[in-house]
């Protein structure tokens, strides 16, 4: 069946997930209307440097194939991530490449002129393609292209500027559109659509201090949730462990600074035992530190990776050291060092990112190392979907109209914002792949539902888009007119340091109760914010505050999920559960909202493993005594 | 057990407590008057312009002591990859993420004044309407004309030389520094004025970035076109003051010197009725 | 997916506006950089003259006399002037100044030389078209009511009149003289540093120097054309200036007796 006249697609999020998507069903027929909170060109994805992950013909043939690119995603993500998408997605990886060739992404080139490749944490295999460190950047630009190529076919219509605040549901249970409040001219309205893609992003604003641009508050996937969309695996947010302290946020070092040779280090001395000890002279310029001096403690720990396992390995290590006093400078610092790897290489390769780190800290990484610290940077965990696997388990059906769908019919979610693929720890390189995937595979899925369909948005009645438009108008107002005693910004603030405190890098019971308590405190604080701006007109700070509210209701989700998961696995990591639980815990952590008590109510369901049994995952780390051997050299190319 | 707080000793500059003078012209919608208002803002080591209106966001009270409401501005990355930030800083357009508070000391100025973009319709305050710049990406074609998003095969191979120039065009954020520095590049309040006026650099240099790929040159002929009309390449000054703000560092003026000869050759080529 | 693109639309000059735009350019460099070359080094023989056949009986006023002398000799004068000058210049001016009317100078912020010298192209152009305007009308026309002194110039007695006109006075140099000197001295440095950097943006905009070392290199050769061009052009102005007209005018006659040969002087 043709699409009809009628029939539209709504995209929330124009980062690669949304772009993809938009240009995926705008090819199909069906016109796109695109929202986005800011320019789409300005998305998040535009932060993501190292590169974009797909099997290749030299990897093939020293033994690589997507197999194993799936397989390692799955023991990167500790087999939390549900089997058949994660197959799809890794097979699905080299044509994506292709495509995006073909789109014009200046991918870096080896001298024969074919795509470069580089090392990426959690592989031994050169997967990682790239265009020097700024490949989100790169990849966002060329989807962008495409979605103004249709936008000028008049097949999208964009509305940037314009934030989601709710799903409009039919009494069918079927999501037929959005709410949307433009930010400039404050105007709220609503608008009909055949199917609702989220493709909004991580929520790492909740952490205060993050990698993530400062529109990734997670509102929007909080707003979905509160509408009765299920959100899974909230607790497992991802820190980098290489990101620059500022004072606005943290600034990401790309995981391609180790993949491309970078060493990290801290200055110690060995004693007779052969244990590291602190250094006496912490704060000595890096450069004067011998050899000898030098603790590689992840290339000594995790021999056979080295330098480049998985991030929450790499960022708990990194804490450990620091913790233990090792730090430079005595201080919560360990040094990522590039200086041995000439400037004329780290130019060609790392620009985007050497660059990053002269402008913010001034200083020159080809000369000094770099001081770095964890940062929280992804989030796995997202929205609840489901996906309709082929019968073997090996992939998903192509074209299946519920590929990536929420608990509620008609709504998507892509990309981030889509608690697939990543399970307990994303790999490198792997996030770009996703998002894409999404838009691709799943937009098809999309264009099968609307296609589909029994019943048209552009049928269903008025009464029900003008009911949330005044419910949300209700709350502009109720924010707007807000006169107490709180101010918005230090809530937010306060949220973020408590949960940076409570549930990032090392949790526990204790402390995870102790942020809940704060969590109330805060909640019961914002019932009482004052808004100083009574503007009708771009009102930043009635968008912000109402933005802390969804983004306390989301660290509800996170809190309470980690509560009760009362294990560790991959970047979950708890004191009193430092052990994974399969036989209780190789589930989906599922919150769904509870007007009642608004907060959150924990389930757990099953996660489809029939392709690849769990096994232990240690990435060869010597425990104990150091490893005597050095770091395995990667295969070359 | 709780993570120690996230700060970094940094060894340089001095980290006394101290408070920098902002100077902010600020205006409350088009159509409004422009105004200025000060504000004291307590300065922490590597604070930046960025982190200072945050601060004043929480903290609306200027140095006479009057409440005001937070001030309007448009951020994303913070990390000078996004463009959103751009505004005009002692005068000089650039990002304001980047506009680190003790380089702006070491430069010598003793307070910070923030302003708009000034070729750009201001919405509120510091946060201008760049929806121009969009649109002449579009007139300008700037897209590889691909059959479709299905699987079929790579592109074309390219030499790590070519890569190299494409990848530096490709890096362009659509800030605006480039145009807001360019003496030609008129500021235009009516929408019906966009497609007479000059377009500037960055879509120049994209024209050029488009024209390279052996794919994206199947629209040379249209983008070529586009650029020998009203507004297009010709129109530039030669003030060459769009290489020196690009904070890419994007070679802007030999785009345009490229596209000046593309056009000259596409329009003696038409003259003399020789396919392009 | 890609449409053929529209028709031009607009006014003349907006349908033309990349040809009138290159030929605003052209013709910066032809004919009226040539022009300008030529010009100048005919006027400035006043000076090489003198340095080629030492002082005696004014070489330079002979020299420059034998410059003009030519010129006025060329068949069609007029439609040469009309059509390889006076159009082209006119041409030039007019578009030049409706295009520069476009500039929005922002020296203040920017004051890199690029751009410093994006607005002296322009101040240039202004007081460029202003000077030749008043340089035709006086010399050329006729208009003495301009000329302090109100002396006419004459194709017969070039060095002697000009340096009249310059000076205010036969024997010495008046208020309005100097005024009018000083005038000629900005006007012809402002045209040569309008050439010259007119030369150098007109290689960008044909995209001959593309590459920023070659914009560069090119910048050199243009300092230097301008650097001798500046040189030519005050040494006239100065050298008109200083000339005795008494003396002058006595070459010139000499020049014009019909038996006046070169060797026969007495």
């Amino acid at each position: 069946m043709a699409a009809s006249k009628n029939q539209r697609v709504i995209v929330v999020g124009g980062g690669l997930a949304g772009l993809a998507a938009t240009v995926r069903i705008a090819e199909s027929g069906i016109p796109v209307d695109l929202f986005s909170i800011v320019p789409v060109k300005r998305s998040h994805s535009v932060c993501a440097q190292g590169g974009i992950n797909a099997c290749n013909e030299v990897a093939r043939q020293q033994g690589y194939s997507e197999h194993e690119h799936f397989d390692e995603s799955i023991y990167g993500g500790d087999f939390l991530a549900h089997q058949p998408p994660v197959y799809e997605m890794a097979h699905w990886a080299p044509q994506i490449i292709d495509l995006l060739d073909r789109m014009g992404v200046p991918f870096n080139r080896t001298q024969e002129g074919y795509r470069d490749l580089r090392l990426f944490g959690g592989s031994l295999y050169k997967r990682t393609h790239f265009a020097g460190a700024t490949t989100g950047q790169q990849l966002i630009y060329a989807l962008d292209e495409q979605t103004r190529r249709w936008e000028a076919e008049g097949m999208v219509a964009k509305y940037e500027h314009w934030e989601f605040l709710w799903p409009v549901v039919s009494d069918d249970g079927v999501c037929r559109g959005i709410v949307a409040q433009d930010l400039r001219t404050m105007q709220v309205r609503a608008f009909r659509a055949d199917a609702v893609i989220m493709a909004t992003g991580g929520n790492g604003l909740v952490f205060g201090k993050s990698t993530n641009s400062v529109v990734c508050t997670g509102a929007a996937a909080a707003r979905c949730y509160q509408a009765g969309a299920r959100y899974a695996n909230g607790e497992f947010i991802q820190v980098h462990p290489t990101a620059i302290p500022g004072a606005d946020k943290l600034r990401l070092m790309s995981e391609s600074a180790r993949g491309e040779g970078g060493r990290v280090w801290v200055p110690a001395v060995k004693g007779a035992d052969g244990k590291w000890g602190k250094h006496p002279d912490p704060s000595r310029d890096p450069r004067q530190v011998p050899e000898n001096e030098r603790y590689y403690f992840l290339e000594e720990r995790y021999p056979k990776y080295g330098n480049i396992v998985p991030r929450d390995i790499a960022t708990r290590e990194i804490f450990n050291i620091c913790m233990e006093g090792l730090g430079v400078f005595g201080g919560n610092m360990v040094y990522l060092d590039l200086t041995h790897l000439g400037r004329e290489y780290l130019e060609r390769k790392l620009l985007g990112i050497i660059e990053i780190y002269r402008k913010f800290v001034g200083e020159d990484p080809a000369d000094v190392p770099m001081r770095i610290f964890p940062g929280v940077h992804y989030t796995m965990g997202g929205l609840w979907t489901t996906y309709t696997p082929k019968p073997d388990l090996k992939g998903m059906v192509p074209g299946a109209p519920n590929s990536m769908m929420c608990s509620i019919p008609g709504l998507y979610a892509f990309g981030e914002v889509n608690y697939q693929y990543h399970g307990a720890n994303r790999l490198g390189a792997n996030a770009l792949l996703s998002c894409i995937f999404d838009g691709l595979f799943c937009g098809r899925g999309v264009v099968n539902h609307v296609k589909n369909a029994s019943r048209a948005a552009a049928d269903e009645p008025q009464s029900i888009y003008d009911g949330v438009v005044k419910q949300e108008e209700a709350r502009v107002k109720r924010l707007a007119e807000s006169k107490g005693a709180e101010n918005p910004y230090h809530i937010g603030r306060e949220l973020g340091e408590e949960m940076t405190a409570a549930s990032t890098v090392v949790k526990s019971g204790p402390r995870l109760e102790q942020a809940m308590s704060k969590l109330a405190e805060l909640r019961e604080r914002y019932a009482r914010i004052g808004v100083d701006d009574p503007s009708g007109w771009t009102n930043q700070n009635l968008a912000h505050a109402r933005a802390v509210g969804d983004m306390l209701a989301m660290a509800d989700v996170i809190l309470r999920g980690g509560l009760e998961r009362r294990e560790s696995r991959g970047s979950h990591y708890r004191t009193d559960f430092p052990e994974r639980d399969d036989a209780r815990f190789l589930k989906t952590t599922v919150a769904e909202w509870d007007g009642a008590s608004k907060s959150a109510k924990i389930s757990f369901e099953p996660v489809e493993t029939g392709l690849v049994q769990p096994r232990a995952r240690t990435y060869g780390k010597v425990e104990g005594e150091a490893g005597k051997k050095p770091a395995a050299q990667p295969v070359s190319v | 057990m709780t993570t120690a707080p996230v700060t970094n000793p940094q060894p340089r500059g001095a980290q006394r407590p101290r408070t920098i003078r902002f100077r902010i012209e600020r205006c409350d919608g088009p159509g409004k008057p422009a105004r200025w208002e000060a504000f004291d803002v307590p300065v922490e080591p590597g604070a930046n312009v960025i982190s200072c209106l945050q601060w004043i966001a929480a903290n609306p009270v200027t140095i006479e002591g009057k409440r005001t409401t937070p001030v309007v501005w448009d951020s994303g990355c913070l990390e000078e990859v996004c463009g959103a930030c751009t505004m005009r800083v002692n005068g000089r357009v650039r990002q304001s993420c980047t506009a680190l508070i003790e380089n702006l000391l070491a430069a010598g100025v003793t307070e910070v004044t923030l302003q708009p973009m000034s070729k750009f319709p201001v919405v509120r305050d510091l946060f201008v309407d760049r929806q121009r710049f969009f649109n002449d990406l579009k007139r300008a074609k700037a897209w590889v004309p691909i059959d479709g998003t299905y699987n079929l095969g790579a592109g074309p191979r390219e030499k790590p030389a070519d890569q190299a120039e494409r990848y530096v065009l490709s890096t362009c954020m659509t800030c605006g520094c480039c145009l807001d520095a360019c003496p030609q590049y008129k500021k235009e309040e009516d929408a019906k004025e966009w497609d007479q006026s000059f377009v500037g650099a960055a879509v120049i240099s994209q024209v050029r970035l488009f024209n390279e790929h052996p794919t994206g040159a199947a629209l040379k002929p249209e983008r070529l076109d586009f650029m020998a009309s009203i507004g297009g390449v010709s129109d530039c000054g030669n003030a060459q003051n769009c290489v020196k703000v690009c904070p890419k560092e994007i070679p802007l003026t030999e785009s345009i010197a490229a596209i000046g000869r593309a056009v000259s050759i596409h329009r003696i080529k038409q003259f003399f009725g020789v396919r392009d | 997916m890609t449409s053929a693109s529209a028709p031009p639309k607009g006014n003349f000059l907006d349908r033309n506006h990349y040809l009138l735009r290159r030929l605003h350019s052209l013709t910066g460099v032809v004919p009226i950089g040539v022009f300008l070359i030529v010009h100048l080094v005919t006027n400035s023989s006043v000076v090489w003259g003198l340095l080629a056949h030492g002082d005696k009986g004014h070489a330079g006023v002979e020299t420059f006399q034998h410059e003009v002398n030519f010129i006025h000799s060329l068949p069609a004068l007029l439609l040469i002037e009309v059509f390889g000058l006076w159009l082209p210049i006119a041409f030039h001016s007019v578009l030049g100044v409706y295009y520069a009317m476009t500039a929005r100078p922002n020296n203040k912020d920017y004051p890199y030389q690029d751009n410093w010298r994006y607005t002296l192209q322009r101040i240039s152009g202004y007081v460029g078209v202003l000077f030749i305007f008043y340089h035709v009308a006086t010399l050329r026309w006729g208009w003495t009511f301009l000329v302090p002194g109100g002396t006419q110039w004459t194709a017969e007695h070039a060095a002697s009149t000009l340096a009249m006109a310059l000076r205010g006075h036969e024997t010495d140099v008046t208020l309005a003289g100097l005024m009018v000197a000083a005038f000629y001295m900005a006007g012809v440095s402002l045209l040569v540093f309008h050439l010259a950097n007119g030369l150098w943006t007109a290689a960008i905009t044909w995209g001959v120097t593309v590459s920023a070392a070659a914009q560069r290199r090119w910048g050199h050769v243009c300092l230097l054309i301008g650097a001798g061009l500046m040189l030519a052009a005050w040494s006239a102005v100065i050298g008109f200036m200083t000339l005795d007209p008494a003396e002058a005018r006595q070459v010139e006659l000499r020049m014009l007796a019909p038996e006046s040969a070169p060797g026969t002087d007495p």
